[in-house]
């Protein structure tokens, strides 16, 4: 379970995290807020945090949301659950996770067909290497595309 | 119709190139050059219970044949000169940045889902949105702990929180620089872009315990001291402005 080194977010990516330039610099998007939601270790926790943050979501009438996430295996239940949360209420949501070869959904939804993994590594691995999988520029390009997608859809 | 997008509040991030660090009789910011001091780590020791030593190295650009022990952090300098996190005024530092690491003293490394220690040249992907570049200067903080120590959340808290005392004796300084002699200014401001889709970020984070836990609000940019953890918050989804998250309002513990 959690978050291995190649794919933690460190403090100084968060500070210049490409997916915060991404969308708020887009002229389309009014970015209302950034949401941290955390991962619990209980089934019955999880199932909370992640209905509360989907009925955040429904109380702001968004039009749209992007998830990402910085772990994999038990973050994923956290991660399909909250995913589940949003899409049930009709709202569109594109996810952004570390998927590569090693770590499929433990857990998957219908709503889950927009995730854009952001595995580097050749191998689609955790190689411990600090900085490799996360999240850059290109992956957040396409997961606000893919949103802005499903948003015209509705 | 036309309608204008609503300016709710502004945050200014200045940004102060470093090309040079230098270990030096005091903490000091003269022109390019950051010169640091380590008298007062003893003292930073003396007020910890699980903490038994503190290395403190400066890692020239291209210099990272060298061992490293798990990294748990790589963390901007920041601080803020006017007003609250999310709104007035912040200066940073560009071109270097601090590493912490964590090992105890029988050599377990302080990791919780595969650890990093290695060469760090090969343990750290340079020129990401969260690690050095290669022209940066990196202060290695390593700090070694009591043994068995590395999976108590208290240790791993205290470990954050030696670091963030020692990062606030330079912030001190880069409160205090030249406020026109920045390298780069940048202007955001958190507003509602009314013809704009309404969208959110969602970011999920950690929050069982010992390197996996997160923190949010703390009272510097990317600091420690005065955040909230998010497992103390019960990992209830909390919303932070554009502005408070650019402003460093999230501090990684993972």
């Amino acid at each position: 379970m959690g978050v291995g080194p190649s794919t933690k977010e460190t403090t100084l990516h968060h500070f210049r995290d490409p997916l915060l330039d991404v969308v708020s610099n887009d002229e389309d998007i009014d970015l209302v807020g950034v949401m941290i939601v955390g991962t619990p270790q209980s089934n019955d926790e999880k199932s909370f945090v992640g209905k509360r943050a989907a009925t955040w979501l429904e109380a702001m009438r968004v039009d749209g949301t992007i998830i990402s996430v910085d772990g994999w295996g038990n973050s994923h239940v956290d991660y399909a659950n909250t995913i589940e949360e949003i899409g049930k209420r009709g709202i569109p949501v594109v996810g952004l996770s570390f998927i590569g070869t090693q770590a499929n959904f433990v857990v998957q939804n219908q709503y889950m067909d927009t995730i854009v993994d952001f595995n580097k590594s050749e191998k689609g691995i955790e190689t411990e290497v600090v900085g490799e999988n996360n999240p850059d520029y290109l992956d957040t390009k396409k997961a606000l595309a893919l949103l802005k997608l499903k948003m015209r859809g509705k | 119709m036309f309608m204008e997008d609503k300016i709710y509040r502004r945050l200014v991030i200045k940004t102060y190139h470093i090309d040079r660090v230098q270990l030096r009789d005091r903490f000091s910011i003269e022109g390019k050059k950051l010169g640091i001091n380590l008298e007062k780590i003893d003292k930073i020791i003396s007020n910890t219970s699980y903490i038994k030593e503190i290395e403190v190295a400066i890692i020239e650009p291209n210099q990272h044949d060298r061992w490293t022990n798990s990294i748990m952090d790589l963390i901007p300098i920041a601080t803020k000169v006017l007003g609250k996190l999310g709104e007035g005024t912040t200066h940073t530092i560009t071109g270097a940045y601090v590493l912490l690491t964590g090992v105890d003293e029988k050599g377990n490394q302080v990791a919780e889902f595969g650890s990093s220690e290695g060469v760090l040249k090969d343990q750290m992907h340079l020129n990401k949105a969260g690690t050095p570049s290669d022209k940066d200067y990196i202060i290695s903080f390593n700090v070694t702990l009591k043994e068995g120590a590395g999976t108590n959340r208290m240790a791993i808290l205290e470990t954050h929180k030696a670091c963030d005392a020692f990062i606030q004796e330079i912030r001190e300084k880069l409160k205090k620089v030249d406020s026109k002699s920045y390298t780069e200014k940048h202007i955001f401001n958190d507003k509602q872009r009314i013809n704009g889709k309404k969208v959110a970020i969602i970011k999920q984070v950690a929050g069982q315990g010992a390197m996996y836990d997160n923190q949010i609000l703390p009272k510097e940019p990317s600091g420690f001291s005065g955040g909230r953890s998010i497992i103390d918050l019960g990992n209830a989804p909390m919303i932070l402005t554009p502005n408070e998250y650019r402003d460093g309002a999230l501090r990684a513990m993972t």
